[in-house]
């Protein structure tokens, strides 16, 4: 009975709709976007993706032309700039290029060997976003998996991903998560926080400092800390646009970060942790774990291999 | 014939969701919330009320469980934009520049509900940045667009060549 007379049930409808809208709400804030809300997310991509996928092959052209005819004006300027931040970079790239020479003499001559465990990277195309959240054409099948970082190719950081199928997932831009990301600024460690509702000329975000010794300056730049459990250390995020001083023991300043995920057309994913499962095993299973139970008072020992 | 009616609607809503989230994902400029656009164009069409809001829902829910904001979040506001469509929509039926305006105006509650039930749900970072160039320019690009498409869409899922026709 699609089409049929009008009938006057719309308001009964409209109220149980919004009920089931509301408690759909408060499922996903009490499940934080796990169990059957993740399975919901994870199949509704699954079905949907493979269509953008496809309508990408025929957007990407269009997108580029029109981003190409809106930056046409300041296409000259911009050109001048890059010409000057290539001269920049080709001077730092010649001054990195002794120093690694350098470094490799001295590894020579101090018999060292180098830690060449690097992530697994796996480079997706951005092919479509849902307000701030990106949709790559990578998934669970190419080794994307919830929660990994997710940096632009010149590494600097992007975001994490938020939900993932067989073949798409969605990443979370640091600028649109409601957690914060545990950073370095110099030797200080401080909480990056997203600004919501910030001006379109830039994006911006509140970096805290909660346990300041010394000033930050504009131009600092701000990287990952170790002591952030989503990302690996050192990845650069920003750079802070205002110089603060500690007020008491705790100073507030903006940082910008490197990233604008609107204009992005290219991620990489890393693998990381490299090894959940060892790294674990390693640091937190002892070899052999005593299990008492009390009323039979027997002690059973198990092995890391007994458990499987 | 209902059959075919529902699937004109559910391809129409299929479209939508993959233009909005690759074309009009990708574009800062031109910004419409197509799919916004198609609970509000159904409300003009002879399809049942229950049908027009459960399909605002459904609209809603997949924008949701395909983004990284709250489930529920657009298809609350979608079905009450879809509700305030149909008690609106004689009001709008006098020509296609009022339909067009009709059509912006709702947008408009639709874009401010968003981010006023996001904020209360702390979700406002996750709809972007710009909270006001959003509630300018989706609601002018769906004025467009509607101004376009209105009496097509309205004439194909009615299957009525006489439908939105003015003088």
């Amino acid at each position: 009975m699609l089409t049929s007379k009008q009938s006057d049930r719309a308001l009964p409808t409209f109220i149980s709709l919004l009920v089931i809208g509301v408690l759909l709400m408060t499922f996903d804030v009490r499940l934080e976007g796990g169990g059957v809300v993740g399975v919901l997310r994870s199949g509704t991509q699954a079905i949907v993706s493979p269509m953008q996928r496809i309508a990408a092959f025929g957007v990407t052209p269009i997108a580029n032309a029109l981003d190409s005819l809106s930056n046409v004006a300041s296409l000259r300027e911009q050109n001048a700039a890059l010409s000057a931040q290539l001269a920049e970079s080709q001077a730092s790239l010649v001054a990195v290029q002794d120093d690694l020479a350098k470094l490799d003499l001295l590894e020579q001559i101090y018999d060292l060997e180098t830690d060449g465990a690097e992530l697994g990277q796996t480079v997706a195309n951005v092919i479509g976003s849902v307000d701030a959240a990106l949709i790559i054409d990578k998934g669970i099948s190419n080794g994307v998996l919830i929660g990994q970082p997710v940096i632009d190719t010149n590494g600097y950081v992007i975001g994490t991903v938020k939900s993932a199928s067989s073949g798409s997932a969605t990443v979370l831009p640091i600028t649109a998560s409601r957690d914060g990301l545990t950073v370095l600024v110099g030797s200080q460690t401080g909480t990056l926080v997203t600004r919501p509702f910030s001006s379109d000329l830039g994006l911006e975000m509140d970096l805290d400092v909660f346990d300041a010794r010394e000033p930050v300056l504009a131009g600092d730049r701000v990287l990952t800390s170790a002591a952030s459990t989503d990302y690996p250390a050192g990845l650069p995020v920003g750079e802070v646009l205002e110089d603060a001083s500690p007020e008491s023991t705790s100073l507030t300043t903006s940082v910008r970060p490197f990233v604008d995920p609107e204009t992005l057309r290219f991620v990489v994913v890393l693998a990381w942790p490299p090894d959940p499962v060892s790294a674990a095993t390693d640091d937190t299973i002892p070899e052999t774990t005593e299990t008492t139970i009390a009323e039979d008072a027997t002690t059973t020992t198990t092995t890391p291999e007994d458990d499987g | 014939m209902r059959g075919r009616t529902a699937l004109v609607i559910g391809l129409t809503v299929v479209i939508a969701v993959v233009i909005q989230t690759t074309l009009f994902g990708r574009l800062r400029v031109v910004t419409p919330d197509l799919v916004m656009l198609i609970g509000i164009l159904l409300a003009l069409t002879r399809v049942r009320t229950e049908a027009v809001l459960g399909v605002a829902f459904l609209s809603g829910l997949i924008m949701d469980l395909l983004g990284a904001s709250l489930i529920g979040l657009r298809a609350v506001v979608y079905t009450t934009v879809a509700f305030i469509a149909i008690r609106t929509k004689e009001r709008a039926e006098l020509g296609r520049v009022t339909i067009a305006l009709w059509a912006g105006a709702l947008t408009l509650i639709g874009v401010v509900l968003i981010l006023l039930i996001g904020t209360l749900f702390g979700q406002a970072v996750l709809l972007g940045e710009g909270a006001v160039s959003v509630m300018i320019l989706v609601p002018l690009a769906n004025v467009a667009v509607a101004a376009l498409l209105a009496p097509t869409f309205v004439r194909l899922v009615d299957r009525d060549r006489t439908a939105l026709r003015y003088p």
